[in-house]
């Protein structure tokens, strides 16, 4: 007898297909850039150094742009496509338009990825140790850079690839609202195009021309002020579909329902109309941008807090339906009864927790006054470690148990180490951005191979900087085993035989459905045309006046006079000056003398 | 035992990051531990978890607790 389950991959095979490669190609990102993750834990807290520390940066740089460009994204793009036919009911209208930008996603990374990489040898003279950041005057190949276009033109072809499905959709059910899961793709894309004009400038006009030696210099302060344009709200990109996962997946997997659709819908329009005008935020410490274009970023930032509070009590709030549903009772008795067993829901409690944590010290960052304590310090990669590195991957690790059975057919190969690895990852990350955080307290510096300096000691309040050095290197190794057990995991299940016995491929219902929410939250246009304009009020002065003062190219380079004529000239300029101002000062007597 | 196998690692892992902070926190009253004594002070709160979930509660069969932890999602 044939038994047939209702996974994805029985409803979208073709679909599945596209997701399993871009889950694939982004697991090898995770992958590569653990390895260089531990590498460089290992060469900066000094237990271990078998690289030179020159190549520090080269590794930063893969660690940074593996894991926060190739992990995330092309993971996101996974699970978008997911939740667009699923939330739907189709397939993508056209599925060569989907290998196209996956293709096209694969090729830029790679060319990117090559270039960083190349920088080990001296075999070639290609080398892009620029950081994830990629500030000028710090210079990379150009493949480094037209791989970057070419990977952010694939998620733009990708966003027109789910908007595509919508119309469809839409011409067919003209008087629907728009699922949830879709309509959070689809204010993520129109973020995602907002913010990627930043980036875009920063490269095509200046960077990359830079690079060919088409234009002689850059004006360092107008690119790195494109990059932060979109390199703050790159962040809601890796955080929104992560965000997605505890609206629509946590409350299933909790046994219970979504507490609020339209509050879900707020949320993710705040987060289309605030996360791009907030971006100088992470220049407080830049001469050139005046502090009241600062003060003004910084008060946008503060209001982001609002739809991350709302997403707290949501969330929350679903996951007490659920625990409930199970036969939990008592104020905090309920927390007995959520399934603590199922390393989905036990991942992304845990990364829910730690972003709550990463909230605060978001808070301290953000804040004008406080950000220059920390400003350039450890403290911020112990933050970034707990947002991207935790909220958003210790999501999508664990809910990798559930999506690779459905796009695989196969069952997960062991929910017991799955289990083990999400803990694992939570206790590493519990010891390393904690000792993180408090090395920046001390002024740690951050992106540095050697925090070390002659005749200067870094001085801990509590303990010492030895033992958080310590605490780093074994969060480090933490998180290397539990990224060991996550790939033992997704190999199992890729070896594993067809399943019959899968879970449907269901989202969360909800308690309070779109019928709740007031209509205008559906209307994109409207709410992309306010961030649009948000934009225009946060940037048009801070880059008029970037540009008026630095130049679009650079300031011009006006050489210092030093030929004998114009030495000659000054002389008699500066004698000039002088009899007149001492003539000015009436000092007749003094006239007296000197004539 | 008074919670699920899965629920006890999840309460022990959630005492590592309430170890680090409590260094820090009982320095606010001079109270200064060497990493020693946070060792012994993490290994003492470990044993009082240990001992709280494995006693068994009043009236209640030893297999309860396992039930609520069923899962749903994953089809096991």
């Amino acid at each position: 007898m044939m038994t047939m389950s209702n996974a994805y991959i029985d409803d979208f095979p073709a679909e599945a297909k596209v997701i399993r490669a871009a889950f694939y190609s982004s697991f090898f990102a995770l992958a590569l850039g653990g390895v260089f993750g531990v590498i460089q834990t290992l060469h900066r807290t000094g237990y271990y150094r078998f690289i030179d520390s020159a190549d520090y940066y080269t590794v930063l740089t893969a660690h940074g742009v593996f894991l926060v460009i190739s992990f995330t994204i092309f993971f996101l793009v996974g699970i978008f496509t997911w939740a667009v036919t699923t939330s739907l009911d189709r397939g993508v209208e056209d599925l060569r338009f989907t290998w196209g930008w996956y293709g096209l996603m694969a090729i830029g990374i790679t060319l990117s990825g090559v270039a960083i990489l190349a920088g080990f040898t001296d075999a070639t003279d290609i080398s892009a140790s620029v950081l994830f950041t990629f500030y000028a005057p710090l210079q990379g190949h150009p493949m480094f850079y037209l791989g970057l276009v070419l990977f952010v033109v694939g998620t733009w072809l990708a966003g027109v690839d789910w908007f595509r499905s919508w119309w469809a959709w839409k011409g067919e059910n003209p008087d629907e609202r728009i699922p949830l899961p879709t309509f959070m793709v689809l204010t993520t894309m129109l973020m995602w195009y907002i913010a990627t004009l930043g980036v875009a400038a920063a490269i095509l006009l200046f960077l990359l021309p830079w690079s060919l030696g088409w234009i002689e210099t850059v004006n360092p302060l107008l690119t790195r002020t494109l990059f932060w344009f979109f390199g703050h709200p790159v962040v809601y990109f890796w955080l929104m579909p992560a965000y997605m996962m505890w609206y629509v997946l946590l409350p299933k997997v909790s046994g219970g329902k979504l507490f609020s659709d339209p509050l879900a819908r707020v949320v993710f329009v705040l987060f289309l109309i605030l996360s791009v005008p907030t971006g100088i935020h992470h220049q407080y410490l830049d001469p050139g941008i005046a502090e009241g274009f600062k003060f003004i970023a910084m008060t946008n930032t503060m209001f982001l807090l609002l739809p991350s509070l709302l997403t707290a009590f949501t969330v929350v709030a679903s996951m007490e339906h659920g625990a409930r549903q199970r036969g939990g009772t008592g104020y905090f008795g309920w927390l007995k009864a959520l399934p603590w067993r199922d390393p989905v829901f036990t991942g992304m409690a845990l990364a829910g927790l730690m972003f709550a944590a990463a909230g605060f010290s978001g808070m301290v960052n953000a804040g004008m006054n406080i950000n220059y304590l920390v400003h350039n310090t450890f403290w911020v990669v112990g933050h970034f470690h707990l947002t991207v590195g935790t909220a958003v991957a210790l999501t999508f690790m664990a809910v990798t148990y559930w999506f690779l059975p459905q796009v695989t057919g196969k069952a997960l190969w062991s929910r017991s180490v799955a289990l083990g690895q999400v803990v694992l990852w939570f206790v590493g990350m519990t010891f390393m951005s904690n000792a993180m955080h408090r090395a920046g307290l001390l002024g740690v510096p951050r992106r540095t191979a050697e925090p070390q300096y002659d005749g200067f000691e870094f001085e801990a309040a509590v303990g010492s900087i030895g033992e958080l050095q310590a605490q780093i290197a074994l969060g480090g190794i933490l998180l290397t085993l539990s990224l060991v057990l996550f790939f033992a995991n997704v190999i199992g299940t890729g070896l594993n035989g067809r399943s019959d016995d899968l879970p449907a491929n269901e989202y969360a219902g909800t308690l309070s459905g779109p019928e709740d929410a007031p209509l205008v939250l559906d209307n994109l246009k409207l709410w992309t045309a306010i961030a649009i304009v948000l934009v225009i009020f946060a940037y048009t002065f801070p880059l008029l006046s970037i540009v008026d003062r630095g130049g679009l190219f650079g300031p011009e380079l006006n050489p210092f006079p030093v030929s004998i004529e114009s030495v000659t000239l000054l002389a008699f300029a500066v004698e000039h000056l002088a009899v007149g101002a001492l003539e000015s000062l009436s000092l007749p007597g003094l006239l007296e003398v000197i004539r | 035992m008074r919670i699920s196998k899965a629920g006890l690692l999840v309460v022990l892992a959630l005492l590592a990051p309430l170890l680090v902070e409590l260094r820090t926190v009982l320095s606010w009253i001079n109270v200064e531990l060497s990493v020693l004594e946070t060792a012994v002070v993490g290994a003492v709160l470990v044993a009082i978890v240990l001992v709280w979930a494995f006693l068994p509660e009043n009236g209640e069969d030893e297999d309860t607790d396992e039930t609520a932890d069923r899962n749903v999602s994953n089809g096991d």
